[in-house]
């Protein structure tokens, strides 16, 4: 019998910021002198060239503008959230990841409070960020699960399509992995549901495919292996020709981490 | 019964690579659950450190084997021959004689150390477990077919000649289906009974059939490869688990309010019921 992982909901569990669990201080940047001098205008002017391509001095100089900032049009964006989620994705530092991510989350937080219209980005960002914050906390992430699901729940009313259907990709990824009712919200219907249509809707994310692979291995019915090969082959095949930049070392272990639980019933690699 | 399992479990294992040499295997098994194995072991590895140190032992003393299957389970036990196995009580009572095993500890859940299972129908649909001869009967508690008919219905029904099953490894999912006339029934376990409110069901439910009281497995030991007091400490470290501050904390997670030594008499009448089935 194949089964979903309900404890790699760590990795997507979220709790309110403000709250007991997340790290309040920034994490302090070394290069900090000798980031170029630049406005908050002129961070927002290029925000769209700010991802996960974008060297990582160039989005920490970024960030300490927006730490210094009180352009409320700025700081009502998803911006900073989103920064900070590029950041904590790639650091390696666990303790210095979460504070990234906690930082994220403060920063959706302020967005909402004066609520922009990138709400439903905002959401989003959000709900990523905690899920990093607290990934290595399992306590204190079961403990808000409520929350992770609303705020996924929201970017995906506002925003679905938001990062290649991440809304749909995090939601399913959090029903497929948290706790199974009537322990948690675990729903590995939901996640089908959802993950199936941030395949055709977003077919060019390799972790849509990846967790969709999951979700179809955690039916237990070799009926569908069929499917999981396909689907985890498509998505390593995407992974090894996309040009991902800082994610892909991180995306590339995810998809490792599932061919070794496939084992025997893996693809052959791409 | 199986979230306990899980409870219980994670309590108790680890898998890490830093084992103390020698470490004590503990056979975990978890017939029925929604389970990753990876995830369930790194769940445990969590739960096991506080444990070793309520307990005073060497960190690391622990390593688990879990499983959620019924077979791999059977033949863990056959292969390892534990000290200590966390096992369902369907599980238990097979293979006790097998490898002389004992209860050693029980969760404390609600308040109980017992449960019961419901058989489930749309309201007004059914009025009695005779009237569903023949029908469809869901749940992930179907996992174990010869515990639910010789403990939870005591020998009355035989599950796989009296229904057509329809075994799940999601409870919701058996759930939806009934609200949506595709089962006729479904059998939960207690904690899943008590979790029907926070389901938004169209249909209203009722039960046609509630068990007697079924006491809640936790830890077991064989009894020839451990010593009494061996299976005192085990049964003191779990004990304190659930007082001490870190160990509260899982606890109240998985809703588990304590950890009992238990008296062996409790599980006599099972005992009893299931040799009468054989």
């Amino acid at each position: 019998m194949r089964h979903t992982r309900f404890f790699a909901a760590v990795s997507m569990l979220a709790f309110v910021t403000g709250c007991a669990g997340l790290q309040s201080d920034h994490v302090r940047f070394d290069r900090h002198s000798d980031c170029p001098k630049q406005t908050a205008d002129e961070i927002s002017a290029k925000q769209s060239l700010l991802g996960p391509l974008s060297d990582t001095h160039t989005l920490e100089c970024a960030l300490t503008v927006l730490r210094d900032s009180q352009d409320i049009a700025l700081l009502r964006t998803s911006l900073g959230s989103r920064l900070c989620l590029h950041l904590a994705e790639r650091e390696t530092n666990p303790e210095k990841r979460e504070k990234l991510a906690a930082e994220g989350v403060e920063l959706a937080e302020t967005a909402l409070t004066h609520k922009g219209d990138e709400e439903g980005a905002v959401h989003y960002y959000l709900a990523a960020n905690l899920g990093l914050a607290v990934r290595e906390h399992i306590t204190v992430a079961m403990k808000n699960l409520g929350r992770l699901e609303s705020e996924m729940k929201q970017a995906l009313a506002l925003t679905p399509d938001i990062d290649d259907g991440g809304p749909m990709r995090l939601l399913g990824a959090l029903y497929l992995k948290a706790p199974a009712w009537p322990n948690g919200i675990g729903d590995l219907d939901k996640a089908l549901e959802l993950l199936e249509k941030a395949v055709k809707e977003h077919p060019g994310h390799p972790l849509n495919h990846l967790f969709y692979a999951q979700a179809l291995w955690g039916e237990g019915d070799e009926a569908v292996l069929t499917q999981v090969k396909a689907e985890f082959a498509l998505g390593e095949k995407l992974l090894a020709e996309g040009n991902w930049g800082h994610n892909k070392a991180a995306w590339k272990k995810e998809f490792d981490e599932f061919r070794q639980e496939l084992g025997d019933a893996a693809p052959a690699y791409p | 019964m199986r979230k306990t399992c899980l409870i219980i479990a994670s309590l108790l294992a680890s898998i890490t690579a830093n084992a103390a040499p020698n470490p004590e295997m503990i056979v975990v098994c978890y017939p029925g659950g929604l389970v990753n194995v990876k995830d369930a072991n790194e769940a445990m590895s969590s739960m096991l450190r506080v444990v070793e140190r309520v307990g005073q032992w060497q960190q690391n003393s622990f390593i688990s084997l879990f499983t959620a299957k019924s077979d791999e389970c059977r033949q863990r036990m056959a292969e390892k021959h534990p000290k200590f196995a966390i096992t369902s009580l369907g599980l238990y009572l097979e293979l006790r004689s097998q490898h002389n095993l004992v209860p050693v500890v029980q969760p404390k859940i609600k308040g109980l150390t017992k449960e019961r299972y419901r058989v489930m129908v749309q309201k007004g649909k059914y009025k009695s477990l005779d009237e569903l001869k023949g029908k469809s009967l869901g749940g992930t508690v179907l996992e174990e077919q010869s515990y639910i008919g010789k403990i939870v219905f005591a020998g009355k029904y035989d599950p796989a000649s009296f229904f057509v099953l329809k075994k799940s490894n999601q409870a919701i999912r058996a759930l939806r289906a009934l609200d949506k006339g595709e089962l006729d029934a479904v059998i939960l376990s207690e904690q899943q009974f008590g979790g029907l409110g926070s389901l938004h069901l169209e249909k209203p439910l009722e039960a046609v059939f509630t068990s007697e009281e079924i006491p809640l497995m936790g830890v077991v030991a064989n009894s020839t490869i451990t010593t009494a007091e061996e299976r005192a400490r085990f049964s003191k470290a779990l004990e304190g688990m659930c007082a001490d501050t870190e160990g509260k904390k899982l606890c109240e997670l998985f809703g588990v309010e304590a950890f009992a030594a238990v008296d062996p008499a409790v599980f006599e009448p099972m005992i009893k019921l299931w040799d009468k089935g054989s």
